[in-house]
């Protein structure tokens, strides 16, 4: 067959496959099992308000689980005291002047014989509560 | 459902699909109405089975309305629903596990005229829809949506999301390797 008698006759026969099954269609039959469907499930047609919203949780998702990424991500930063300062200071306003006066010579007498913290010649007895809860917060600093 | 009432045709299908979506049932009655023997046509063509093609009907509306929002107009609704129609058969393949060759319908059979030239014609009609089922989906689709449906290549390229040029050089793969077959 040529190439164009071939063509013709191809496209003869495909316009003629299927015909019989489209003839044998019961179109309104068809209509009415679609309808009907659609009654039991109708199409749920998302308003402006919906789509804007889902927009904005997927933002959020995005933020807080980038967020705890990078958090994972990034070394923990803590400078050594910092967290130790934070803690002092919490306790100290606890403590009345004798209790930190105590304190102070304690911590001196532990770490005194090898790192001398407290200049030997501060008197301890003539400082205040504030001045001592300041020199426990400068050790703090320290270690 | 009372038999549904034809509009005139007057009422495009962008005017139906428009009613449909305002909650005018009749409307998507009127676009099945208009589609369905094509959309069984290009289904049976393609290779749904004889048995199945009015299910396969019915599921590709079901499918078409839920998801017209996301029709542009990009092609003709016919054309549309013509590609849906290909995905549902698709997916009718997988759960069916198998792709069936259509059987060739004895209705189809023109019982007056020259029994030799009917039964050649016959034969060549089920050497074509062999040949289909071995083609590449995109080719058989293109063959089917420009031989049998007489689409341009330009709708059919706005259905399946390819260029004109693309959708030609499928069509004449397909044409090649189908005149081989049928002969």
């Amino acid at each position: 067959m040529n190439a164009k008698n071939g063509d013709a006759k191809l496209e003869a026969l495909a316009k003629h496959l299927g015909a019989s099954a489209a003839d044998r269609l019961d179109v309104d039959a068809v209509a009415r099992r679609v309808l009907a469907e659609l009654r039991q499930a109708p199409v749920r047609r998302r308003t402006w308000i919906e789509v804007h919203w889902l927009r904005i949780a997927a933002a959020m998702v995005i933020l807080v689980g980038g967020g705890l990424l990078v958090q994972q991500m990034i070394p923990d930063t803590d400078v050594p005291g910092q967290h130790g300062n934070h803690l002092v200071a919490d306790d100290l306003g606890d403590l009345t002047t004798d209790q930190l006066r105590d304190v102070l010579d304690r911590f001196d007498e532990m770490v005194g014989g090898t790192t001398p913290l407290l200049d030997s010649s501060s008197d301890l007895r003539g400082l205040d509560e504030e001045q001592l809860q300041n020199v426990l917060r400068s050790i703090g600093g320290i270690i | 459902m009372a038999h549904p009432e034809l509009r005139t045709e007057t009422v495009d299908d962008t005017g139906l699909i428009a009613a449909w979506q305002a909650g005018d049932e009749q409307a998507a009655a009127e676009l099945v109405a208009r589609h369905a023997r094509a959309l069984a046509r290009y289904l049976a063509g393609a290779g749904a089975p004889d048995a199945e093609v009015d299910d396969l009907v019915q599921e590709t509306f079901i499918r078409a309305f839920r998801g017209v929002g996301r029709f542009r107009g990009q092609c003709q609704f016919r054309t549309w629903l013509l590609t849906i129609g290909g995905n549902v058969l698709k997916d009718y393949g997988r759960r069916a596990g198998r792709r069936k060759v259509l059987p060739l319908d004895e209705s189809v059979q023109d019982v007056t005229g020259d029994p030799h030239e009917h039964a050649v014609a016959t034969e060549a009609e089920a050497r074509l829809s062999a040949g289909l089922h071995v083609l590449p989906r995109l080719q058989r689709e293109v063959f089917l949506l420009r031989a049998q449906q007489g689409l341009d290549y330009e709708e059919i390229a706005g259905a399946l999301g390819t260029t004109p040029g693309a959708a030609r050089v499928h069509y004449h793969h397909a044409v090649k390797r189908l005149k081989e077959i049928v002969g």
